[in-house]
């Protein structure tokens, strides 16, 4: 396992993961990508779902990606990860292995359409499986690639181009689905959350290191913010993503063996979700004294679920 | 190292069967596969030689067709020897991933048991699924007995793996008619086999670490047509590894295999296209329709994409009738052989009068009896010297005649 | 969107299959001509972070939270015998100006900092705020 403890000595890790790509200035997924396959000394063997990711970094003739990398559909990232950690196990046991050794990881990124809808089943399958690899969500809260339109991890209130605000609408209607406890009842050895706060570029790296090293199915449901989508400048990228720690709207924890919970930051002070929430577009309807009721819901929610992480990790399950 | 499996001079062997020895043979790296009716056998051989240690490739045993072929193509691009199996909705399910495939120039073995797609529902052998596949990219081949898709299946490595065809490949064969029906079957042995089909040559392997490949860009109008028309001509230009492929196969079994293979046709005056396990029963009509004077022959594509246009035109250039007979319903259209028999004759000045015949949907039996029938009529329109029968007819369908004009 | 014009091929020579090889000389690692370390962005720009090396702590906030690559490491060994990375400068090819590294900036006067795209940098130095300048 990489050890990962200053920034100064993980910034000597030769890039993988390159610019000249083309998703939008202040994109966290191009933070994301880069601490998770600087997070192995090992080769890194990636797949990427269809998505922001994919069609921003390998546009022909030109790709992105010092690591070899294979993007088939939207639906499918985890299948072929898991078809080509397979052909490694084949060619390993037969002696034909391209870099006897090298180490190979494999890794695929999702975003949350093609993880939380549209890939789930082959997430699932593969995870199921015990397929030796990393699956990391970009979270993004919806289907940025094609113009916002909502995903089942939109959160309650948010504006997509499928849940739009309106004068009879608040937006989006259903709860954002817990899809990272859904994978920890899969029995993953190793499931986490993350996102590129200023705090947590090491919480983020260590995870990734430490799911990397796991042997068996680990996954990062990584929230990515999008600058686009969610309407912030996109130099704020960073500080959205503190503020969805600070108020528990999106809490950092891990989950080993499918059951044991540890939260990895607890604010000191926990914000109330306003101050997330009034930072982006996406929510600004919510603050018309219409809607301000959703506003409390989610606060309730959020004040509920943070709950019952902390009891959670306290009954050691 | 896989255990040899020790195999008699003649085995009792179903289409199935006989393809999952000759994956077996193949030493194919990884297969990953899903279980459907009629080719679930193959999956299951497949385990149980795994089981036995005869297989020392990873098997992975997939939750849905799509991801199936989706595990396929991230092998295949990781650098080593992949094949599946499927029918009918699963190749349905699989049919976004046959272009990912296919355009990404994986070199990999699917048998196919062909077999209806609902709705409604039927499990058993037509050719709805292939048809479905035709312009995926993949090189079809076909198979009409249970020795064919053993043969084919070894054939098919060595097509699709080629240094200068690099396609997928598909060996069809009739979903129970051939997969469930069991005949004698010469195999190699693993070793002779295995000689045959070569070794795997990877080609920009994602596992060669040490020299990373992208694979699936996005190519939009400034590049998408230039790689789409590559691979037309991969496919069109396969012809000659096919047939190269045939002789050599021929030189080691005696068993040969042609483009588009025909019966009687030398002094035949009218003739039948057909595909799949009933160009056998045709075999059988065609003999009675010559006792009664009727100068009939058969042709049938061997690979039906590419489709063999010129072999065709030419084996058909002294026929004055010939009808398609076509195991799919084209729905609004004439069948698919037709379409390609037709579009052969005429762009050679051929002018065989052209008729269809769609049979045998969803297993539904097709007898010498009702060939002979179609060998009958398209007699009549060769006599007539033009067509005197509807354009499309149905073979053995309950009811009033159905037929178009 | 447009592929450089160098860069355009016909269908005869095209990459097989659409793949495309990250190096052109893997075993010292030159990227190839298809990486698109190699392409340029910069066309993105209404502002560009300009980088002052004289305030910088190599905290290396900038180079973690870079979405696009940009940030030039050095490795260096400090005075304990530890390796670690020196910022040296910005791949202005590379960077679209998000912004992000001068938010993440911790120095008391930011060692990075916005400056239209049209001003030199060695006059964006010279523009820099003094200490006593700064008012928060």
């Amino acid at each position: 396992m990489k050890n990962i403890t200053t920034l100064k000595e993980f910034a000597c890790t030769p890039d993988r993961f390159n610019g000249g790509h083309r998703l939008c200035p202040g994109c966290a997924h191009g933070m994301i990508v880069r601490e998770v396959i600087n997070a192995t000394d090992d080769d890194v063997v990636v797949s990427t779902a269809t998505g922001c990711l994919e069609v921003c970094t390998a546009i022909y003739p030109y790709t992105s990606w010092d690591v070899s990398w294979l993007h088939i559909g939207f639906e499918n990232a985890a299948a072929g990860i898991s078809g080509a950690e397979a052909m490694y196990k084949a060619l390993s046991r037969k002696n034909k292995s391209f870099n006897p050794d090298k180490n190979v990881k494999f890794v695929a990124f999702g975003g949350d359409g093609g993880t939380y809808d549209i890939g789930f089943q082959s997430l699932s399958g593969a995870t199921e499986r015990g397929h030796d690899f990393l699956y990391v969500c970009l979270d993004n809260e919806g289907y940025m690639n094609t113009g916002g339109q909502r995903s089942s991890a939109t959160p309650i209130g948010a504006h997509t181009t499928t849940s739009p605000r309106g004068r009879v609408s608040y937006g989006e209607k259903n709860r954002k689905k817990d899809l990272t406890m859904i994978m920890a009842a899969h029995g993953c050895p190793y499931v986490a959350t993350a996102t590129p706060g200023s705090k947590h570029w090491k919480d983020m790296a260590q995870k990734a290191a430490k799911a990397l090293s796991t042997v068996g199915p680990t996954f990062i449901n990584a929230l990515s913010p999008c600058t686009t989508e969610w309407k912030f400048k996109p130099e704020d990228t960073v500080e959205i993503s503190d503020l969805a720690v600070e108020t528990c709207m999106f809490p950092l924890y891990e989950i080993e063996d499918g059951h044991k919970l540890t939260i990895n930051y607890k604010p000191k002070n926990k914000l109330p979700v306003e101050e997330y929430l009034s930072k982006q577009g996406r929510f600004s309807h919510l603050f018309k004294p219409e809607n301000r009721w959703v506003i409390e819901e989610i606060q309730k929610e959020v004040d509920r679920y943070w709950e019952y992480l902390l009891r959670r990790e306290e009954a050691g399950v | 190292m896989a255990t040899k499996y020790e195999l008699k001079s003649k085995e009792i062997w179903d289409g199935n069967t006989a393809a999952s020895h000759a994956l077996r043979q193949a030493q194919v790296d990884v297969v990953a596969a899903y279980p459907i009716t009629p080719s679930t056998p193959i999956v299951q051989n497949y385990a149980s030689f795994l089981a036995d240690g005869y297989v020392d490739g990873e098997f992975v045993m997939v939750e849905s067709e799509h991801s199936a072929m989706s595990a396929c193509v991230g092998a295949a691009a990781a650098g080593g020897r992949v094949a599946t199996a499927t029918s009918s909705q699963g190749y349905a399910l699989m049919a976004e991933v046959l272009y990912q495939a296919s355009g990404m120039r994986l070199p990999i073995v699917m048998t196919v048991v062909n077999r209806a797609l609902a709705s409604p529902l039927n499990i058993h052998g037509d050719h709805g699924d292939m048809y479905l596949g035709r312009d995926a990219g993949w090189i079809h081949l076909i198979a009409n007995n249970p020795q064919e898709a053993y043969d084919m299946t070894l054939c098919a490595f060595k097509v699709a793996e080629d240094k200068s065809v690099r396609l997928p490949v598909t060996t069809n064969q009739d979903g129970f008619l051939v997969s469930h029906t069991a005949q004698v079957v010469e195999p190699l042995d693993d070793d002779t086999a295995y000689k045959f089909i070569g070794d795997y040559t990877p080609l920009n392997p994602m596992l060669d670490t040490s020299n990373p490949a992208t694979y699936g860009a996005q190519t939009e109008e400034e590049w998408h047509f230039e790689f789409k028309a590559s691979q037309h001509k991969a496919l069109m230009e396969s012809p000659a590894v096919i047939d190269e492929v045939f002789a050599e196969f021929e030189k080691l079994t005696g068993r040969k295999y042609n483009r588009v293979e025909s019966y009687k046709l030398e002094d035949a005056d009218i003739a039948l296209v057909v595909m799949g396990s009933a160009y056998e029963t045709a075999m059988v009509a065609v003999d009675r329709a010559r006792e009664q004077g009727i100068k009939v022959g058969l042709v049938m594509p061997r690979s039906f994409r590419p489709f063999p246009y010129n072999e065709m035109a030419e084996k058909l250039k002294n026929i004055k009738a010939v009808a398609a007979l076509d195991r799919s319903c084209p729905m609004g259209a004439m069948g698919a052989l037709y379409n390609e028999v037709s579009g052969a004759l005429s762009a050679n000045g051929q002018a065989a009068i052209m008729t269809n015949y769609i049979y045998g949907l969803g297993g539904r039996d097709t007898t010498a009896e009702h060939i002979l029938e179609v060998i009958k009529e398209t007699n009549e329109n060769a006599k007539a010297g033009k067509r005197v029968t509807d354009l499309q007819g149905f073979i053995n369908l309950r009811g009033p005649k159905l037929s178009f004009n | 969107m447009a592929t450089p014009k160098e860069m355009m091929t016909t269908w005869d020579s095209i990459q097989f299959g659409a793949v495309l090889p990250s190096f052109e000389d893997p075993k010292n690692k030159v990227r190839s001509k298809f990486n698109s370390f190699n392409y340029k962005v910069a066309d993105w720009r209404v502002e560009k972070p300009v980088f002052n090396r004289n305030l910088c702590i190599d905290c290396d906030f900038c180079w973690v939270f870079c979405p696009d690559s940009c940030f030039e490491v050095e490795e260096v060994v400090n005075k304990r015998g530890k390796k670690q990375a020196k910022i040296v400068g910005i791949n202005y090819d590379l960077c679209k100006g998000c912004g992000v590294c001068v938010e993440v900036c911790p120095t008391p006067i930011k060692s990075l900092l916005m400056f239209s795209e049209f001003v030199d940098n060695d006059d964006a130095l010279k523009q820099w705020p003094k200490k006593e300048d700064k008012k928060d």
